[in-house]
């Protein structure tokens, strides 16, 4: 079993923070939370984190002011901004001053599993070039996917549905949260229902043909489940 | 025009006009004044003459330009222009002529004196005239210029300023102080406007993030908890379909919430980090972008991209024209459709088959007006494209003729 990712929620919205909170200790993180700059500052002192996922509006400031001082600490700490705030220049400060992905809210926990979990990839290089999952293995740099040992050829899209669902396993993902998901990465073209349901159904018929187990299952016409027993 | 042509050009027609009835005045008058000068003269000799006669006889007195003949009548004098010709020269006289009687005869005296210079005089006076008047006029046109010029200076400067002026910077807008009286008023009350108005812009901003804020936060709550519950296992078919139709709606609502936002935005004039660049660059940038969605459909892709096109503006906004006006030819497009883009003489033109409008053609690029067709999509994309259209003065149209057509001429 891998060691458990520390991970700092700074997030003063407490029903958020608990549900945040549950997600991410579902999802083997092990998360602590921060309501404040002050109390988050105590705890980058006590402990390692791996990640930290920042609120930019906090009752004592402006968490753009955390950026640095997390970005200066001696091991890499991942950092995502979760932030209400859409506005352009906010992302451009924000990744200028170290970020390293911005979230809008609301967003879907899937979704933020999966940035979380590539952020944290990007930062140890050498330990996790490659996701296994029984027989996929996932070269998430390069795009490749390894069944069985054999390569197989996934498109652009296909490849990243898999990398979401290979992070988001035994979660029920909704068709809209799938949605959004591929909008966000491809051009934010709006994704209807059955856009999703045709790369789905192309990428089981890939998994299928190279002899993978059966993973994707829907659930009652309004998500799919990537059931690992 | 400008202000300065318009002081100079008053000034110049004033000055051709009083200049013009000047010189017709003075013209008279001098010759007024000449003509009186002849006449004196010519009394001047008569007299003279008259003097020298009562001592010689009259014959004796004949001259070139004093000519005597004997007479009936008599006469006091009388004035008259003559000509002579001499040297094969026609020379204008003015002639004085008048009865003399010496030994019971009466002679006719005319006495002749040329005109020829007193008209050279005038000639002279004239040219005299017309040469001071000009360099007069020409030295108070350039010292009226240059002064009115100089009193404008901080006005122009103003001008200058106000014209780079932009809400969303924060640099305070300073002015010159100004020597002019109205200048400085103006100035001050330029300052005040400006900035009143960055202020009513910096609240604006603020409620509109505000806003986005506490919207936000609410939804991604809902949105939260209704994927935690999403994930129990006893869910039913029924329960599991209302969890979704709740985050799909709580989705929906952040989209309309942020779009909304957006609009906001441009309308405020948000957005103003010009650049230029290729049109057809980014719309091949773009269109690698749907290339998959492209291929999704089977849409049948037509570009025609001759014209090179370089166009100032936002380079976000650009973006997000470009962006929207593809998605929505890709959306309402049919399976295996057509998708035609063209740019041309300043204009890029957009078609696309697809349904018929189910809503009136007027009412295409206003907010949440959507096709009956596709009620997922949300109304906004096109308002969109005519915030940032009108922002820029660009002429957006629609029209319909088995295709959709949208048009976007970028010439101003």
């Amino acid at each position: 079993m891998l060691k458990k990712h520390n991970i700092l929620l700074v997030e003063d919205e407490l029903e958020l923070a608990k549900s945040t909170l549950a997600y991410l200790s579902e999802n083997g993180f092990s998360p602590f939370l921060a309501k404040d700059l002050k109390s988050a500052r105590k705890l980058l002192k006590q402990e390692n984190f791996s990640a930290v996922l920042l609120d930019l509006g906090l009752p004592d400031g402006d968490g753009m002011s955390l950026i640095k001082e997390i970005k200066n600490a001696k091991n890499e700490i991942g950092l995502i901004i979760v932030s209400a705030k859409d506005a352009l220049e906010k992302k451009v400060e924000g990744l200028e001053l170290g970020a390293d992905d911005y979230l809008t809210k609301p967003f879907f926990f899937p979704e933020l599993n999966a940035r979380l979990k590539s952020v944290i990839r990007r930062l140890n290089l050498e330990a996790n070039k490659e996701i296994v999952l029984n027989e996929i293995t996932l070269f998430p740099e390069q795009m490749r996917t390894l069944i069985h040992g054999k390569e197989i050829e996934l498109t652009a899209k296909e490849f990243g549905l898999l990398l979401y669902f290979v992070s988001n396993q035994n979660r029920v993902i909704s068709k809209t949260t799938l949605g959004e998901f591929m909008s966000s990465n491809y051009a934010d073209y709006g994704f209807t229902d059955d856009v999703v349901y045709t790369h789905i159904k192309n990428l089981k018929k890939k998994l299928s043909v190279s002899d993978a187990d059966d993973y994707i299952k829907n659930v009652y016409g309004v998500g799919y489940k990537f059931t690992v027993a | 025009m400008k202000l300065l042509t318009k002081t100079s050009l008053n000034f110049i027609s004033a000055s051709v006009i009083f200049f013009l009835v000047g010189s017709i005045a003075m013209y008279f008058s001098v010759r007024n004044i000449i003509a009186e000068d002849l006449k004196n003269r010519l009394l001047q000799q008569q007299n003279e003459f008259i003097y020298t006669a009562q001592q010689n006889k009259v014959t004796d007195l004949v001259s070139e330009l004093v000519f005597v003949q004997t007479t009936e009548k008599k006469q006091l004098y009388s004035f008259s222009d003559t000509v002579l010709i001499a040297n094969e020269k026609y020379i204008l006289y003015r002639k004085l002529a008048f009865s003399y009687s010496q030994n019971e005869q009466d002679y006719k005296v005319s006495i002749l004196l040329s005109q020829s210079e007193s008209d050279m005089l005038i000639m002279k006076i004239a040219i005299m005239n017309v040469g001071f008047a000009m360099l007069f006029f020409l030295i108070m046109f350039f010292v009226n210029r240059h002064s009115i010029k100089s009193a404008l200076g901080v006005f122009y400067s103003t001008i200058r300023k106000l014209e780079d002026f932009e809400v969303n910077k924060a640099e305070v807008l300073t002015l010159e102080t100004a020597e002019v009286d109205e200048v400085r008023k103006l100035n001050a009350v330029f300052e005040k406007m400006s900035k009143q108005i960055r202020q009513d812009f910096i609240s604006q901003k603020e409620y509109t993030e505000n806003v986005s804020h506490e919207l936000q936060t609410p939804l991604a709550i809902i949105s939260s908890k209704a994927d935690e519950l999403m994930q129990a296992d006893n869910l039913s078919k029924e329960q599991m379909e209302q969890l979704a139709l709740l985050l799909e709606t709580t989705n929906r609502l952040s989209k309309i919430n942020q779009s909304l936002i957006f609009l906001t935005k441009i309308d405020n004039r948000f957005y103003t980090e010009g650049a230029t660049f290729s049109l057809n660059d980014l719309i091949k940038e773009k269109l690698t972008l749907f290339a998959e969605a492209i291929k999704d459909k089977n849409i049948q892709l037509k570009v025609d991209l001759s014209d090179i096109t370089h166009i100032y503006m936002d380079k976000y906004l650009a973006d997000t024209l470009l962006m929207n006006l593809i998605k929505n030819a890709l959306i309402h497009n049919k399976e295996g459709g057509e998708l035609s883009i063209k740019l041309a003489n300043n204009t890029l033109i957009i078609s696309n088959i697809g349904e018929v409008l189910t809503f009136a053609e007027s009412d295409i690029f206003n907010r949440f007006s959507r096709s009956e067709h596709n009620k997922k999509s949300l109304g906004i994309g096109l308002s969109v494209v005519k915030s940032i259209c009108e922002l820029y003065d660009f002429n957006l149209q629609y029209n319909y003729d088995g295709m959709h057509h949208f048009s976007i001429n970028f010439k101003k």
